[in-house]
């Protein structure tokens, strides 16, 4: 662990928690104001983390902040160093022009090289500083508040490969998004995500806010579309997340969490986006409506119909008059009160089906009338004209204030009328645009911030609309972000416990603090002084708007420098740290002892704890584990009280399908079984969104479902019988994951027990949330390593009115893998592609022995959809001599439950799991082979060719330690190209041979190694959850 | 920050309406190509707007040199009012800051100092700059021009000189015929049915109601170093059915003085043009120059505050056409076959942000049949000439414009008409010093090219014929 002397003057004020705490009143009140004095003249930095006692004495030394300009102008170059005040005053904001805060300097690094070296003079001088792409976000996420340093990307935007083959581009993170599309679309594919100001934003800034847009309905949001990213961390480390596009990541999902952090995490300046090929049809529709309230039951009406339109947005009458006045004018109706845009994609075939469906509904409910766009042009037309209306407000009121919430949405009509009624009552001129089949609200209120009065009512207005999202079952924010601007509201969401875990999170990527501070959690929190403060600065929040927006915009930037100030201390993320570094200085763990999770004798007494508050049962299979099985949240956070109370490590399981060797602890700890966590909460059909208990079996669930036409498409191997809470502390996807989507995917929130038994809720139970850290994405794929997965909401998917498989076999794999990738290339929509390698031993157990190589593909959809494809591929397949057998399978659903694994243990085997590139499958498998040679016979897996994805079970392992070290290599040499090698599960005489030598199961680079372990302890200091992949 | 009495942005106060107008959205960046080169947000429009405001509510002095710097930075193309959905009228902001920083600024360079002397003692007099602009001409006739840049001796005096002569040069008549196996090429097609020649194109019929006489504006550039573009374009107007005269009293459009900041200087020239044109009240102004154009719609705001003249202004900005949308009113006669090689076009910023004229000029090519056309990419985007910028701020403008160059050569097109004297210098200035082969020309001489082929001046009476003698 390095440590940067600073100066005296420059000690961190909050390595002394308790100095800021015993500062009087008045004297932090003063503080605080010179804060807010400085920031707005862009002035000095420092005295935000020097000591507050020499805060009195002295200025912070010009000289050190000449020397910091310096070091950074020799970073990036004389003249990409801004730091003439006027030249800054551009900075001040965002697109949000509410939140202005100067910063001290902007500097242009043009390369991850030079973001790093800047960051690290930046971590050295300890100032803060925030990243900045087009500053087109909504949240004021993009502005270094107290002074900070703004790391401006503008310059990094290049193109850095386009992999059409494996349709992922590397892009700098300045790139602008809508030139990632169109440098994809001479090779017909694109890139979905697209925010209305797509002409014009950055990836970056995307990935910051998880950026969703008017195409996230049917395509998902920025984190469904990033595969990698290359981040630069607040100490200078550069670290790779995520996979870039070769299967799946290894370990946490710190990309997923990554990706939407607002740049409080560190700087991404590479990234490696999926393309999705362009769809062959479209059908826009133009439905419009006299009444809006029509319009919001049509979009209820859509989404319950089972239609998954690319796009379904709506507009208000206030918005169609504005934008009809700008150069974006598309003919949209005059005189209508609500307008909807409905998109719909895909395979020609099928598509004016559903289309009609789409204005069948519109007009059953209301719509005067619908109109289809008649070509391309058109279209284009259209959708600019939605995507300007924001901009176009401009015509209406010189100020805008715009949420973002996300309601629920078969609660649309009702939340909408609400707004109207808000901002009526409060005499505001209300616009609504927005993307209504999400049910992401975006309520513009219109008024002039010159205008004190008008200004009050808006903010009054704004939260209580806020409120109305919330009680509704909403969020805060479906793409836009909290930033400043909303994390006053972040309480009416999330409970303290909650926010810390944010924070803990947020200290393990960031333990500086230095990365964009003052942005997502409310500004001054766990400290009773910083209460008192900012009771006294800005009274209580309607205290403060009724002093005019003049002292509302003081409380404000007070509260924000706080959060650098005292609060930092206060949240406890600095303190935090101080343990970490003892921690890491300590000869004693390492850093490492709390991650191995520790035995201990189960005495009676600590039996008789247990049973007082769960079922408890001693497993006699496990040589009498105790197996505890609560049966509500609330006796699973009493269990892990008991457990941290008396030191006794835990370990979580559902069905047990996933626990491999952690078993061998059954002597040394206690398992908490979610077995009688077996209720479905609540499912609404409407909103396509399901509540359930970690231990509801998925098939128990599917079936459910069902009854509603409705699924959870995770088909995880080792059959269904899997609770859901395993597939998703797994995270484990089967042959549906590459179209569906990975369980992550469906992740809506959840309910976690800590490991300390605190119980925080993550997430929501809408389908675009940005409030906060996604933090559902770490605990999914976590392996139980952080908490205890109690309750989980997910999204559904409509059921398919049709599935079919075709199948073809091969004596040689290659005319198979040529075959798949034609599939791939071609305009099919597969939900499932697998080539399959049936050994020996499998090939015995059937009675109808199964040939060698077989290449399956599902298609699903309408069954007009379905047919078009089959007969298709039969074509394609056909052509060539090489294939026999191809054949079409109705009921098919045996042939994809075949092919996950059973886990049996019956004889010694290994099974693996490969990730890299979809193109590189063959090549990888043939360096297995080779590498193998006679220490075991690779005759049994499965490749699913969309994902990259390689599934091997090796059964006759003549040889554990040529096999082991067959994985070794092969695992060296696939990491150069982004590939993985992860033994999945293994019988216990091959895991003796792997410990033997020295062979890590999972094999993740070091720097993610690192920050996972950071990870881990924060959330779990003690070490009482399983260790899994800290070895 | 204290802002000095007498730094007040006042003529930004007078638009305080169109500042309050922008929301900040960011739309506008990806349009600015000053934004896209240095990613700098003063020198993109928002941020530019942002300045202004700032300018206009005292909180940074209008003196100030970053105020000044990234003002004059900006190209004026006015890209950003097609990207802007609140309809921000930047071109009007920026004008108005400009006059309070050249009311105000005192950090004025060298060359600045230059170009205010040339606009108010050269420009605002007609016969001196009648006398400049001839002087040039016989330089660049005689070939003095090209043989100094062929020494590569200008280089050394500065780069300023260089591009300086190379824009000069570049002003000169360009051959249209394309190279010998593109003639062949185009000599087998010369058997186009004759049925075709002389037929309107797209539809554009002739309206009954269009006047059947115009007015050409000819500008003082275009006057000076492209007659034969004014020419090309009365022919051109006159075949179409509608006579054309050019009124002797007519001046510079004004706009160099105006993108300087000199409003005093283009309301001069603005008020006299009005008078000129007055002759025919009902006649529309037709132009041939974007730049030109743009600032003659925009007399109905430059003298909006003048008592007398606010109203003729106004009805003399409505009047204002583009010769292409000119052709487009009238109708358009489909020409001859010619021989140009594989032939671009570029759009001017002014004619295209400032007009609106985004499909009549290519109306204008497709009237010529057989023409190899292909599309420009990024033609949307300005070159980097914009007036004297390219003078003035040689480092931006050089990058703006080996884009443009760089998507000339990707293209592989041989000639590139545009629509703007500017323009057609500056890249023509720009493939010269790159060594590049490209020749510029107005789409006006391409067409007129064509309908002379076409035959159509046979038929015309000797009027014409006078008007084309003088076409040096």
């Amino acid at each position: 662990m390095t440590r940067v002397r600073l100066p005296a003057s420059l000690r961190i004020s909050a390595v002394v928690p308790t100095a800021a705490m015993r500062l009087p009143k008045t004297a932090t009140a003063w503080a605080l104001g010179r804060c807010y004095d400085y920031s707005r003249n862009g002035g000095v930095v420092y005295h935000l983390r020097e000591s507050p006692g020499k805060h009195f004495r002295a200025p912070p030394e010009a000289s050190l902040l000449d020397q910091l300009l310096e070091n950074l102008r020799a970073a990036v170059g004389r003249e990409n160093v801004l730091a003439a005040r006027d030249e800054l005053l551009v900075y001040e904001c965002d697109g949000l022009t509410q939140h202005r805060h100067t910063p001290r300097a902007v500097a242009f690094p043009a390369s991850t090289e030079e973001v790093a070296c800047v960051v690290r003079e930046l971590a050295r001088a300890g100032v803060s500083f925030a990243p900045r792409g087009a500053g087109t976000g909504l949240s004021g996420g993009a502005l270094a508040v107290g002074g900070g340093v703004v790391v401006e990307l503008a310059r990094m935007r290049k193109l850095l490969r386009l992999d059409v083959e494996n349709r992922v581009a590397v892009v700098e993170t300045g790139m602008i998004n809508a030139q990632v599309s169109r440098a994809a679309a001479a090779h017909g594919l694109y890139y979905a995500p697209d925010p209305s100001s797509g002409a014009s934003c950055t990836v970056g800034g995307n990935i910051a806010e998880n950026a969703g847009g008017i195409h996230c309905l049917k395509y998902g949001v920025t984190t469904d579309h990033v595969v990698g990213a290359r981040v630069v961390l607040s100490d200078g480390k550069v670290v790779d997340l995520g996979a870039a596009g070769a299967g799946d990541s290894v370990g946490y999902d710190l990309l997923g969490v990554f990706v939407g952090s607002e740049g409080t995490f560190g700087i991404a300046t590479e990234a490696t986006v999926k393309l999705l090929p362009l769809p062959q049809s479209v059908r826009t529709l133009l439905a419009d409506f006299a009444d809006i309230d029509d319009a919001s039951r049509a979009v209820s009406a859509i989404i319950a119909a089972g239609l998954i339109p690319a796009a379904l947005e709506m507009v208000d009458g206030a918005t169609i008059r504005a934008v009809e006045a700008s150069v974006f004018a598309a003919g949209l109706p005059l005189d209508a009160q609500a307008a909807l845009l409905i998109e719909l994609d895909g395979l020609e075939a099928g598509l004016d089906g559903e289309a009609q469906r789409a204005e069948d509904i519109c007009l059953r409910n209301g719509a005067r009338g619908v109109r289809h766009a008649a070509d391309e042009r058109e279209r284009k037309k259209l959708w600019a004209a939605r995507k300007g209306a924001f901009g176009a407000m401009g015509r209406l009121a010189p100020d805008m204030m715009l949420q973002d919430a996300v309601v629920p949405r078969s609660r649309l009509p009702e939340v909408l009328a609400e707004t109207y009624r808000i901002s009526a009552k409060h005499g505001l001129i209300l616009a609504n645009v927005f993307h209504a089949g999400d049910g992401n609200l975006h309520p513009i209120l219109c008024f002039d911030r010159r205008n004190a009065d008008e200004l009050r009512r808006v903010e009054c207005a704004n939260r209580e609309i806020v409120e109305t999202c919330v009680r509704a079952g909403g969020t805060l924010t479906g793409e836009h972000g909290v930033g400043l601007d909303k994390s006053k509201y972040m309480p009416l969401l999330f409970s303290e416990n909650d926010l810390d875990a944010m924070l803990a999170v947020r200290a393990a990527f960031d333990p500086t603090g230095l990365c964009n501070p003052g942005k997502i959690i409310p500004a001054p929190r766990g400290c009773g002084e910083a209460r008192v403060v900012a009771a006294a600065s800005s009274g209580n929040q309607n205290a403060a708007v009724d002093n005019g927006r003049g002292e509302a915009h003081v409380a404000h930037e007070e509260a924000a420098g706080e959060v650098e100030n005292e609060a930092g201390t206060a949240s406890n993320f600095l303190a935090d740290e101080i343990t970490l570094v003892n921690a890491s200085a300590s000869p004693v763990d390492d850093a490492r002892a709390p991650l191995v999770q520790r035995r201990v004798a189960i005495t009676n007494d600590i039996r008789d704890a247990f049973r007082r508050v769960a079922e408890t049962e001693e497993d006699e299979a496990r040589g009498g584990a105790l197996v505890v099985s609560p049966a509500s949240t609330d006796e699973a956070a009493e269990v892990l009280l008991v457990a941290s109370r008396e030191g006794v490590p835990v370990v979580p399981e559902g069905a047990g399908t996933w626990l491999g060797d952690d078993q061998t602890h059954a002597r040394g700890c206690v398992f908490v079984s979610t077995r009688r966590l077996s209720r479905i909460v609540a499912h609404s059909p409407a909103d396509l969104v399901v509540t359930v208990e970690a231990g509801v079996p998925l098939s128990a669930l599917n079936e459910e479902l069902a009854r509603a036409g409705q699924w959870l498409p995770l088909d995880p191997p080792g059959g269904a019988g899997t609770s859901v809470g395993g597939v998703v502390a797994t995270n484990t996807a089967g042959a549906h994951g590459s179209a569906y989507g990975t369980p992550r995917a469906f992740v809506l929130g959840m309910t976690v027990v800590l490991a300390d038994g605190r119980v925080v809720r993550v997430g929501g139970r809408v389908v675009k949330n940005v409030a906060g850290y996604d933090l559902s994405k770490l605990f999914t794929g976590s392996f139980g390593t952080l908490g205890l997965i109690t309750e989980i909401n997910f999204k559904l998917r409509p059921r398919p009115e049709r599935e079919a498989t075709l199948r073809a076999n091969a004596e040689t794999v290659d005319n198979l893998f040529v075959a798949a990738r034609g599939i791939l290339r071609g305009e099919f929509l597969p939900v499932a592609l697998d080539v399959r390698a049936s050994g020996a031993a499998s090939r015995q157990a059937n009675a109808d022995p199964a040939p060698r190589f077989t290449l399956l593909a599902r298609f699903a959809g309408s069954a007009r959809t379905v047919e078009s494809q089959l007969g298709r591929a039969r074509g394609l397949l056909g052509e060539g001599e090489s294939l026999s057998g191809v054949e079409v399978v109705e009921d098919d659903a045996r042939l994809w439950a075949e092919g996950g694994e059973s886990n049996s243990d019956e004889a010694q085997h290994i099974e693996l799991k490969v990730n890299v590139l979809p193109t590189r499958l063959r090549a990888a498998l043939l360096r297995l082979e080779e590498l193998l040679g006679a220490s075991a016979a690779l005759d049994n897996w499965g490749a699913n060719v969309a994902a990259g994805r390689l599934r091997v079970r090796l059964y006759e392992v003549n040889d554990p330690a040529g096999c082991v070290d067959a994985l070794t290599r092969l695992r060296a040499g696939l990491r150069a190209e982004g590939g993985s090698v992860v033994v999945e599960n293994a019988t216990r005489d091959l895991r003796d041979v792997m410990d033997r030598i020295g062979f890590d199961q999972w094999g993740m680079s070091d720097e993610r190694a690192a920050l996972m372990r950071r990870v881990k302890l924060r959330l779990d200091p003690r070490g009482l959850l399983p260790r899994r992949f800290f070895v | 920050m204290q802002t000095q009495p007498q730094t007040l942005a006042r003529a930004l106060a007078h638009e305080e309406a169109k500042l309050l107008a922008c929301i900040h959205c960011g739309l506008c960046l990806e349009a600015c190509p000053t934004y896209v080169h240095t990613g700098d947000e003063n020198d993109g429009p928002r941020g530019r707007l942002y300045l202004m405001r700032a300018a206009e509510e005292g909180r940074l002095a209008v003196a100030s040199p970053a105020f000044e710097r990234h003002i004059d930075r900006c190209l004026g193309c006015r890209a950003c009012e097609s990207a802007c959905p609140a309809g921000v009228e930047y071109g009007v902001l920026l004008e108005a800051a400009r006059a309070d920083i050249r009311e105000h600024g005192e950090r004025r360079s060298h060359t600045g100092r230059l170009l205010n002397f040339t606009l108010r003692h050269v420009w605002l007099h007609p016969a001196r700059l009648r006398f400049a602009f001839a002087a040039a001409r016989v330089f660049r006739d005689a070939g003095l021009a090209r043989l100094l840049l062929k020494s590569r001796l200008p280089r050394l005096v500065s780069p300023r000189f260089e591009l300086a002569l190379a824009l000069l040069d570049s002003s000169a008549r360009a051959p249209l015929n394309g190279s010998k196996s593109i003639a062949r090429e185009a000599s087998h097609e010369e058997g186009t049915p004759r049925s075709v020649v002389g037929k309107n194109v797209g539809g554009a019929e002739s309206r009954p109601d269009e006047p059947r006489a115009a007015q050409l504006f000819e500008g003082c550039v275009t006057e000076g170093l492209f007659a034969r573009v004014n020419r090309a374009t009365a022919r051109v107007v006159r075949v179409q059915g509608c006579e054309v005269s050019a009124p002797s009293g007519q001046v510079c459009c004004g706009a160099l003085h105006a993108h300087a900041g000199d409003t005093e200087g283009a309301r001069t020239l603005a008020r006299r043009n009005v008078e000129a044109f007055e002759s025919a009240p009902l006649a529309p102004v037709v132009t041939n120059a974007g730049g030109c154009g743009a600032m003659l719609k925009g007399y109905g705001h430059l003298l909006s505050d003048d008592v007398e003249f606010a109203d003729r202004a106004r009805d003399f900005s409505a009047r204002v056409r583009d010769v292409s949308q000119q052709l487009a009113a009238t109708g358009l006669r489909v020409g001859a076959p010619i021989d140009a090689g594989v032939t671009t076009y570029d759009a001017s910023c002014h004619l295209l942000h400032g007009q609106r004229a985004a499909e009549e000029p290519l109306r204008m090519l497709e009237a010529i049949p057989a023409l190899r056309f292909v599309a420009l990419e990024g033609s949307d985007v300005c070159c980097g000439g914009a007036g004297v910028y390219n003078l003035l701020e040689m480092e931006l403008s050089a990058r703006v414009l080996a884009e443009k160059l760089k998507h000339v050569a990707e293209s592989g097109a041989t000639l590139l008409a545009t629509g703007n004297a500017g323009c057609h210098m500056q890249i023509g200035a720009g493939a010269r010093l790159a060594g590049m082969e490209l020749r510029v020309c107005h789409p006006v001489e391409l067409l007129d090219e064509s309908y002379r082929r076409a035959g159509f001046y046979d038929e015309e009476i000797a009027e014409a014929e006078g008007s084309a003698k003088q076409n040096p």
